[in-house]
């Protein structure tokens, strides 16, 4: 599908490369209408997918390719890396690979923000060109539909007169893509605008962009009877499917608050330990400032200071929770709320008595064992 | 990283063709659809085959001059660089049997699988021609992948050798293919080798179809680790988080291939390396903050979030923000804030961070030109403990408290992995198609080792239990001690009270131990460590036997001061103690013996012996490790015993400049031992035993060429005439194999004393497993000793005997160790060096245990 760029590289080289000017044009739609649930028909290599993944507002991404293979799929570079484990995205994304084919009703695929087709339609022979309409607008019926096929008046200037892929049933010229898809959109209730990516050289403008794109939108945002009325119809085979952690699930929420909170406590016990403190009674509290420098607006700072101050009681450190609630990445996890602060953080730290702040071991423990010459067993020195 | 690299990398960083956002980028290849990212991709089933097939290259290509292949990248795993160092067979003494007969038999349950093949089993190794000749590696492979000839084969390809468990027809296969765009590509497959199934080779292979077998039962591939990312562990007090997995390998044991599996667990620190500055800002304030980053970040390992991509900080280039551009593949500029907001939807929040440096790794050998990838500290996560973390005792606890696992508990670990890939449909069929079965866990015969006694001043005592006497020793006598009476205490101001009644414990405990304790000086001072130092430097002359100092407060800069100049400026021994630890509630008695027990030892007294049946034999502690500022230097210990009766030492220490852990100057701490021992004995021993530990994977041919050379001379050139024979033993504390005893439907750990010397071994070396150790509620490791050079020519069961007596004789801890006591003792001396001296510790100390 991507073979315009080889043939053409004498020529014509497009920077970035056309394929990825595809990607980017799904990619900047997305960040616009910021969907939802995304479907990929047709989705090769997956790298479509790949890139829409790291985009916060999707949930749902969805893959069909006629030729995906259960056995070859290890899931790569979209199952959830590390880094996503360790900072959890706020929502939960679930991504799904079926073997299917785009001109087979699933009704899985049915009721979704997005579906893309890129470089597929030109694939298609005439029977299931003549499907491919029902099945996509009529069928799956999504918010919207990006096609994308190669334009055939760029093809002078590649220097192949022929088609662009030996696997190509044909290829339009731009007349014959609007036509066709001003014809579907008419008849499923879409809206379609024209545009594309690779610009033609200097003094070519003439034949239009390389790749020729439709974006369709739906004319009505109620969702259609059929996908209502119509049996479930599950005929796609799923060879791929992963879910990431996030926010949303309650294990990664209470181990992400913890952190920042443990975060703030180990900057502020850094400061109280090296500056000056007072004794007020049972308690020794610091006398300047104990915020860390680094990260907060002067304004976030000057909030912190205001809250109630970190104390220490004997070898024992206590955080306010109404402190924390002032560090700006706690409160926005908590959405204000010491309440669920409170309910969160007993679950994973310790709290004082009175449930009030979080208690943490005020010594610093790095050369203990360097002291304690005498009562290291070997165990611990290996 | 040395300066001369350093420079190269921020030359290399500012060139802007050369400068990119954290990714490697392949040329752009025909049918390439790959973005640019370097990720595993969609067909990373072959990618995976492929990473692993191209390390054997280098095993494969050592007998195969023939092939083209070797100038291609991709080094051979060092553990099995060891395992082709064969050490037994110059060993005549063993070469029939290496096999130890004291004891009373045990069987074991192990953590071992075997793996049967066919008795005709072999590998087939294809090198592939392309004409015309095709760069892109992923599209080779893929052209021989559609070929109808492979297509229901076992494979392992990395786009130039190919292997097969089934052998082609002809010698020489022609086959053609198409691409997408039409072009015919012709492909000759000719046969260079067929590899009986105890190649290495076949051993490499195997680890690659076991990794495809642990991904496909979602498991996730970190290093040559496997983690269940879905059930973490977390422990947010200290910012971490633990993933379960195995550690899995391979390969050819005594007898047999076998799968090994250890439960492992991926430690993943949930801190930034922006946050990580920030701390050391905060520390350090802004005057040194630039020069702090540097040394506690350059060398670390850090993942980025967005790509799961692990890369080492070789500089940190602070004239680069976030807001500057840099140059994409395509030629395009753009900021590295625009780069991952458009790619990965992250906004970038510190606009003034510097950016860290990492060379590149060239993946094919005709790149001229090093690459650089520059990330931002505050999407790079630190992994791993940081030697700073490792001793934290509070953290050290909390990750051992949730990573301890009994015998049982690793037991059901193992089933369940072993009973997942049997009834894995995809792993069984991958099992067939190479004509593997993955049989049940293996049971072996180990011996328990007579237990020993301890020999004190005026009896023998048979102690209750070995992993700890200390009961036993109440009201015995140590076997020599000499009398304390010049010596000093500094305590500060306040902490006059607990030093009296400390004083009055350790005067009694002395006197029923046998070590005489006269009354100190006292010096009170400020609550400082300047004021701790300017007393030791007012107060200690040589006269003075020993100061004890007892510490207020947890500052390291208290210890590492008085440590550096009681060991090198001003050479006496010392004592510290917090008065925390003093002030203990119902521990006085107990706490006063340890310390009694450790002042005897650095004024050089004994506490107990065992019975050495070898007259006149020395045995040799070694142990390296890196010293915690320099990172460019490591310190070399060196502990040798100086009578027969194996209860006194001479230490040496030594800092060396090496980027390498290999001891460099043996022969001279060598020759000093022996004429210690001359002096003592009047005479030279007529064996030396020398225990090597901190060796690293890969490190066993260099030993044999580098130190046991070293060694050897110094004890030939000691005498004209008869010279002391010699054995070097390598101890490793980490070794695969784990064995349990097997009892009331449950397993537990062996007995001590357990020595394992069959089926787990290697045929290659002379090597055994020891258990000299008690592990509580965990799970034991043994101690495998590898037996690398051998004059003495011990019988194997007198050399495991010798090695178990001596982790009897460790004066720090009443009880069995896990490895021998010099080794020990030289692990304790470096770590003191290194943590605390940073120099080398006075020759005038070299005859007590003053590291103690």
């Amino acid at each position: 599908m991507e073979h315009c760029e080889v043939l053409s590289k004498k020529v014509i080289e497009f920077k970035p490369p056309v394929y990825e000017q595809r990607y980017y044009f799904v990619k900047n739609l997305v960040n616009q209408h910021g969907h939802k649930k995304i479907a990929d028909l047709g989705f090769g290599d997956a790298t479509l997918l790949w890139m829409l993944k790291y985009h916060r507002c999707v949930q749902y991404l969805v893959g069909v390719d006629i030729a995906a293979k259960p056995f070859e799929w290890g899931g790569g570079r979209l199952s959830p890396g590390v880094g996503s484990y360790i900072i959890p995205r706020e929502l939960d994304l679930t991504i799904t690979l079926y073997r299917g084919s785009a001109v087979q009703k699933d009704s899985r695929l049915c009721g979704f923000d997005l579906i893309t087709c890129i470089e597929l339609i030109e694939h298609l022979d005439s029977e299931d060109l003549a499907k491919f309409p029902e099945v996509v607008f009529g069928y799956f019926s999504p918010g919207m539909v990006v096609i994308s096929t190669p334009n055939s008046e760029f093809n002078p200037l590649f220097p192949a007169s022929t088609f662009r892929d030996p696997d190509h049933r044909f290829e339009w010229n731009r007349k014959q893509f609007q036509m066709w898809a001003l014809d579907v959109a008419k008849l499923y209730h879409y809206s379609v605008e024209f545009s594309g990516v690779g610009d033609p050289p200097a003094g070519a403008e003439h034949v239009g962009y390389c790749t020729q794109i439709g974006v369709f939108q739906k004319n009505s945002t109620k969702p259609t009877e059929l996908s209502i009325s119509e049996p479930e119809e599950h005929v796609y085979e799923v060879v791929y499917t992963t879910s990431y952690p996030s926010l949303q699930q309650s294990k990664y929420f209470r181990f992400t608050l913890s952190i920042e909170a443990v975060k703030a406590i180990d900057l502020m016990k850094s400061r109280f330990l090296r500056g000056p403190r007072r004794k007020e009674g049972d308690r020794v509290v610091p006398l300047g400032s104990c915020t860390p420098q680094h990260g907060l607006t002067e304004a976030q700072r000057a909030e912190i200071e205001q809250s109630p101050k970190p104390y220490s009681v004997g070898e024992k450190f206590y955080v306010p929770l109404e402190r924390l609630l002032a560090y700006p990445k706690v409160n926005r996890l908590v959405a204000g709320s010491t309440e669920k602060l409170r309910t969160v953080l007993a679950e994973g730290l310790r709290l004082n008595g009175d449930q009030t702040a979080v208690q943490v071991e005020l010594v610093d423990y790095h050369t203990q064992r360097l002291f304690d010459e005498h009562l290291v067993s070997p165990a611990l020195e290996s | 990283m040395s300066g001369r690299a350093r420079v190269r990398a921020r030359g290399m960083a500012r060139s802007p063709s050369a400068a990119e956002a954290g990714r490697t980028r392949a040329p752009p290849s025909p049918t390439s659809v790959d973005t640019g990212n370097n990720e595993a991709s969609s067909t990373s089933s072959f990618v995976g085959t492929s990473r692993k097939s191209q390390s054997c290259q280098d095993v494969v290509s050592s007998g195969d001059a023939g092939c083209t292949f070797t100038e291609r990248g991709g080094k051979i795993r060092r553990d099995f660089k060891d395992l082709s160092v064969c050490t037994r067979e110059k060993l005549a003494h063993v070469r029939d049997c290496k096999r130890g007969s004291s004891g009373v038999p045990v069987k074991l349950v192990t953590n071992l699988f075997s793996l049967d093949l066919p008795l005709d089993w072999q590998l087939y190794q294809y090198h592939v021609a392309y004409v015309p000749d095709i760069e892109s590696r992923r599209l080779r492979i893929a052209l021989l992948y559609s070929h109808k000839v492979l297509s229901n084969k076992a494979k392992a390809f990395d786009g130039v050798v190919l292997f097969l468990s089934q052998k082609l027809e002809a010698k020489v296969t022609e086959l053609s293919s198409e691409t997408s765009r039409g072009d015919t590509v012709r492909m000759t497959l000719t046969l260079t080798g067929e590899l009986p199934a105890s190649s290495p080779v076949c051993t490499q292979v195997f680890s690659i179809i076991f990794r495809k077998i642990l991904k496909k039962l979602a498991m996730y591939q970190i290093g040559r680790n496997f983690y269940k990312p879905s059930e973490p562990v977390e422990i947010p007090q200290h910012k971490l988080s633990l993933w379960p997995g195995f550690a899995i390998s391979v390969s050819q044991f005594e007898s047999r291939l076998l799968f090994t599996a250890d439960v492992s667990y991926k430690v993943l620190r949930n801190e930034t390396v922006l946050e990580f500055m920030a701390g050391i800002c905060q520390e350090t304030g802004m005057s040194c903050f630039t020069q702090m980053c540097e040394k506690q970040l350059l060398g670390l390992i850090v993942l980025t979030r967005y790509n799961n991509k692990t890369y080492r900080i070789d500089d940190i280039d602070w004239s680069v923000k976030p807001t500057h551009t840099f140059r994409k593949k395509d030629g395009t500029e753009v900021t590295y804030v625009d780069y991952y907001k458009q790619q990965y939807d992250i906004t970038i929040s510190d606009l003034n961070q510097p950016v860290l440096v990492s060379l590149l790794k060239s993946k094919r050998n005709d790149s001229t030109e090093a690459r650089v990838a520059h990330l931002i500290p505050e999407l790079c996560f630190l992994t791993g403990l940081t030697r700073q973390a490792t001793s934290d005792f509070q953290l050290m606890k909390a990750v051992a408290g949730e990573t301890r696992l009994s015998p049982m508990g690793r037991q059901q670990r193992l089933a369940r992995l072993a009973d997942d890939i049997q009834r894995n449909k995809d792993a069984r069929f991958e099992l067939e198609t190479w004509g593997l079965h993955f049989g049940c866990q293996m049971s072996l015969t180990g011996r328990v080792l007579p237990s020993e006694k301890l020999l004190m001043q005026d009896l023998v005592c048979q102690p209750g239990s070995a992993a700890e006497w200390s009961k036993d020793m109440r009201n015995c006598k140590i076997l020599s001690a000499r009398s304390l009476n010049k010596w000093l205490i500094i305590c500060s101001n306040r902490d006059e009270k607990v030093t009296e009644d400390f004083l009055h414990c350790l005067r009694r405990v002395g006197s029923s131990m046998g070590f005489n304790v006269d009354y100190p000086k006292t010096i009170k001072v400020q609550e400082n460590p300047a004021a701790f130092l300017s007393a030791l430097q007012r107060h200690v002359d040589p006269n003075v036997q020993l100061v004890m100092c007892i510490l207020p407060s947890y500052q390291k800069s208290y210890y590492d001061s008085i440590k550096k100049y009681l060991s090198s400026v001003c050479p006496v021994p010392s004592q510290c103690a917090l008065t925390r630890t003093l002030n203990r509630q119902g521990m006085a008695m107990s706490i006063a013996t340890r310390i009694a027990m450790q002042m005897a030892c650095k004024l050089g007294g004994e506490l107990w012996a065992v019975e050495i049946p070898l007259k006149s034999l020395m045995v040799v502690g070694i142990d390296v490790c890196k010293d915690e500022f320099n990172k460019g230097m490591v310190v070399v210990g060196f502990v040798a015993s100086t009578n027969p009766g194996i209860t006194r030492w001479f230490s040496r220490c030594i800092l060396q400049r090496a980027t390498t852990d290999v001891a460099d100057c043996l022969k001279v701490f060598m020759t000093g031992a022996l004429n210690r021992w001359h002096r003592h004995n009047r005479g030279l021993p007529a064996r030396v035993v020398v225990y090597r530990d901190g060796v690293g994977d890969g490190q066993l041919q260099t030993l044999l060429e580098y130190e046991v050379p070293q060694l050897l001379s110094s004890v030939t050139e000691a005498s004209s005439n008869t010279s002391a024979k010699l054995s070097v033993i390598v101890v490793r504390k980490k070794c695969i194999p784990r064995f349990f005893t097997e009892g009331n439907r449950s397993v537990q750990n062996p007995p001590l004393g357990t020595v394992v010397d069959s089926e787990a071994t290697r045929p290659e070396w002379y090597d055994f497993y020891l258990i000299s150790q008690a592990a509580g509620q965990g799970t034991v490791t043994p101690t495998h000793y590898n037996v690398i050079y051998d004059d003495n020519g011990l019988k194997p069961d007198h050399m495991q005997r010798l090695t178990f007596k001596l982790c009897h004789l460790y004066y720090n801890w009443p009880g069995l160790i896990s490895i021998p006591a010099p080794c020990q003792y030289a692990h304790k001396l470096t770590f003191l060096v290194a943590q605390s001296i940073h120099k080398e510790p006075s020759l005038e100390l070299a005859n007590s245990l003053f590291y103690l």
